[in-house]
């Protein structure tokens, strides 16, 4: 378990370090701005605004797309760079560096989501006065998080261009086919995530028809979400420890 | 393959070895076995010597063979690496971490009691303290194989594989370098150091092993390595204004194989490439030619190495 703990703190801190770092933060972030340009000088109180842009802007795009660099990064970034010796070589198991740099990707991916949800939070919480109106955003990070490491990390270990790959799931399985065919909704990470959300906010009506939009068939509900979420996650480190018990690192 | 390749009491053996990777073989039937003290791993590039040390880290699996490091095999069983240390030949290092974090948390992931004790040791070792605070993507290359090297080090491992790590560093950190394996050999742990550079193994290992196109050219000690490539036939130009009475004159040492003349120069094939250069000035006076180069046409490991393998 030390192990992992010191591979998770090393990937945390190698993905946090460099510029990538900044840009994931502004991402997360920039949902208080457009929140508070686009409520400029209204009458109401706005929560409805906020919930709205969480499902759309923040859980529809921001929060995968972090989580997708983030997630992509932690082993891909090692073999691309030739660092994986470093980790291979130590008397350690494969599945106990697999746990190890899911954690990284998940806690890097939390915390910036997590400091971008809180910016938000504020922003919205002054202007409606209700403070309770983030902790529902705040879980829907965190299942993001998970959600995006399980399925990232071990296409960042495979694929030269994972987050490129990365991006083309998010378009196609999330926005075009999960959306088309209700079949395929119980397995989009995206209404994984809004049914989070959804059972623990208090929605408008209209807020109530945009996330029944977007689950589909889906049932709203946190411990579902969370109970696929770590299968999920579990099934991910067990690929990609099979994946780095497999792999040849070849020289130069 | 010839029992030079073979040492008693080994700790590294390589058994009936082959990789390939497609169509290429990197390595190629190979059986040797590498006991205490420092063995130059010994080719020119493509050699096979990275695939082989791969191999023997647990990098590689083996197409065909089998390799065991103090018995174990470093594929299967990652116990092994607590008593194993590598240096691999890419540059590659986490950048953002400082010399001291790097080889601290190595020694940490080894299991070792004090990591931060443990990392000043090694770093102390490999004459890094002073620099030890700064991020290793300050560092220059022979900083960063000196800071690969203390943090293959840190847990006091019985066998230490180096892949090329005398590459980029400067004369002095070579010599250090240099010193450190031959200390580090000298204490009784199995070194293996990658070089295609006959005069740098020559400073520190007492036993070579050669390879050429992924198999094994010769072993042995330096010497009789050297012997071997004295009795390799070389190939030498020789640039003169008046080449056919050069050939005539040089022709009469019994060390000349064979002579071609050509308008500029000739060209000598010989055995005794030694004899030849110490007859070079004098046949040169005597044949009244002005000598304006000499040069070796085979002179590289790579054609030495191929001749003894196919011999």
């Amino acid at each position: 378990m030390r192990a992992a703990l010191l591979i998770t703190g090393a990937a945390v801190e190698r993905l946090m370090s460099r510029r990538r770092a900044v840009w994931m933060l502004l991402l997360s972030g920039s949902p208080a701005p457009v929140y508070l340009l686009l409520t400029w000088g209204r009458s109401d109180p706005g929560g409805e605004f906020y919930n709205n842009l969480t499902i759309a802007f923040g859980m529809g795009i921001l929060y995968p797309l972090v989580a997708l660099i983030a997630s992509t990064a932690v082993l891909g970034e090692e073999r691309k760079a030739r660092t994986l010796p470093f980790l291979l070589l130590k008397p350690v198991s494969r599945w106990t560096i697999a746990l190890g740099a899911f954690a990284g990707a998940f806690l890097t991916s939390l915390m910036v989501l997590e400091a971008g949800v809180l910016v938000s939070w504020a922003a919205a919480g002054v202007k409606s006065g209700d403070w309770s109106i983030g902790a529902p955003a705040a879980v829907a990070a965190a299942v993001q998080s998970l959600a995006s490491a399980a399925i990232f990390v071990p296409l960042g270990l495979v694929l030269n261009r994972a987050a490129l790959a990365g991006l083309g799931y998010l378009l196609i399985w999330e926005g075009i086919l999960a959306a088309a065919i209700e079949g395929l909704q119980a397995s989009s990470v995206y209404r994984i995530v809004v049914s989070a959300w959804a059972d623990l906010a208090a929605m408008t009506p209209d807020t109530f028809d945009a996330v029944d939009g977007v689950l589909g068939r889906v049932e709203a509900g946190l411990w579902g979400a969370l109970a696929k979420t770590v299968v999920l996650a579990a099934l991910s480190v067990f690929v990609t420890g099979w994946l780095l018990r497999r792999r040849d690192l070849v020289g130069e | 393959m010839s029992d030079a390749m073979h040492v008693p009491g080994a700790s590294v053996v390589a058994e009936n070895l082959s990789r390939w990777f497609g169509q290429k073989v990197a390595v190629s039937e190979l059986s040797c076995s590498f006991g205490p003290g420092v063995t130059g791993l010994l080719g020119p590039n493509g050699a096979g010597k990275t695939t082989l040390l791969r191999i023997l880290a647990g990098l590689l699996t083996p197409s065909t063979g089998k390799a065991t490091v103090l018995g174990q095999t470093p594929r299967r069983h990652h116990g092994v690496h607590r008593r194993l240390g590598f240096v691999p030949e890419d540059e590659a290092v986490y950048g953002h971490m400082s010399a001291r974090r790097f080889v601290e948390w190595s020694a940490a992931l080894y299991k070792v009691d004090n990591p931060a004790a443990a990392a000043g040791r090694a770093l102390e070792t490999v004459q890094l303290t002073e620099d030890a605070h700064r991020p290793l993507s300050t560092f220059s290359k022979g900083m960063r194989q000196r800071t690969k090297v203390a943090a293959a080090l840190v847990h006091d491992p019985e066998v230490l594989l180096l892949d090329e790590p005398l590459n980029g560093t400067d004369p002095l950190q070579r010599a250090r370098l240099i010193e450190l394996m031959v200390r580090l050999g000298g204490e009784g742990r199995t070194i293996i150091v990658s070089s295609h550079v006959l005069a740098e193994v020559e400073r520190m290992a007492g036993r070579v092993v050669a390879m050429v196109d992924g198999r094994g050219a010769a072993a042995g000690s330096v010497a009789s390595l050297r012997d071997a490539m004295s009795d390799t036939p070389r190939l030498i130009r020789i640039d003169a204004d008046r080449p056919r009475p050069l050939a005539r004159r040089l022709l009469a040492g019994d060390w000349v194989e064979e002579v071609r003349v050509g308008e500029a120069g000739v060209e000598i094939r010989t055995r005794d490439s030694r004899a030849l250069g110490l007859d070079i000035a004098a046949a040169a006076r005597e044949a009244g030619a002005v000598v304006t180069a000499v040069s070796p046409e085979d002179d590289s490991l790579e054609s030495v190495f191929r001749y003894l393998v196919e011999s």
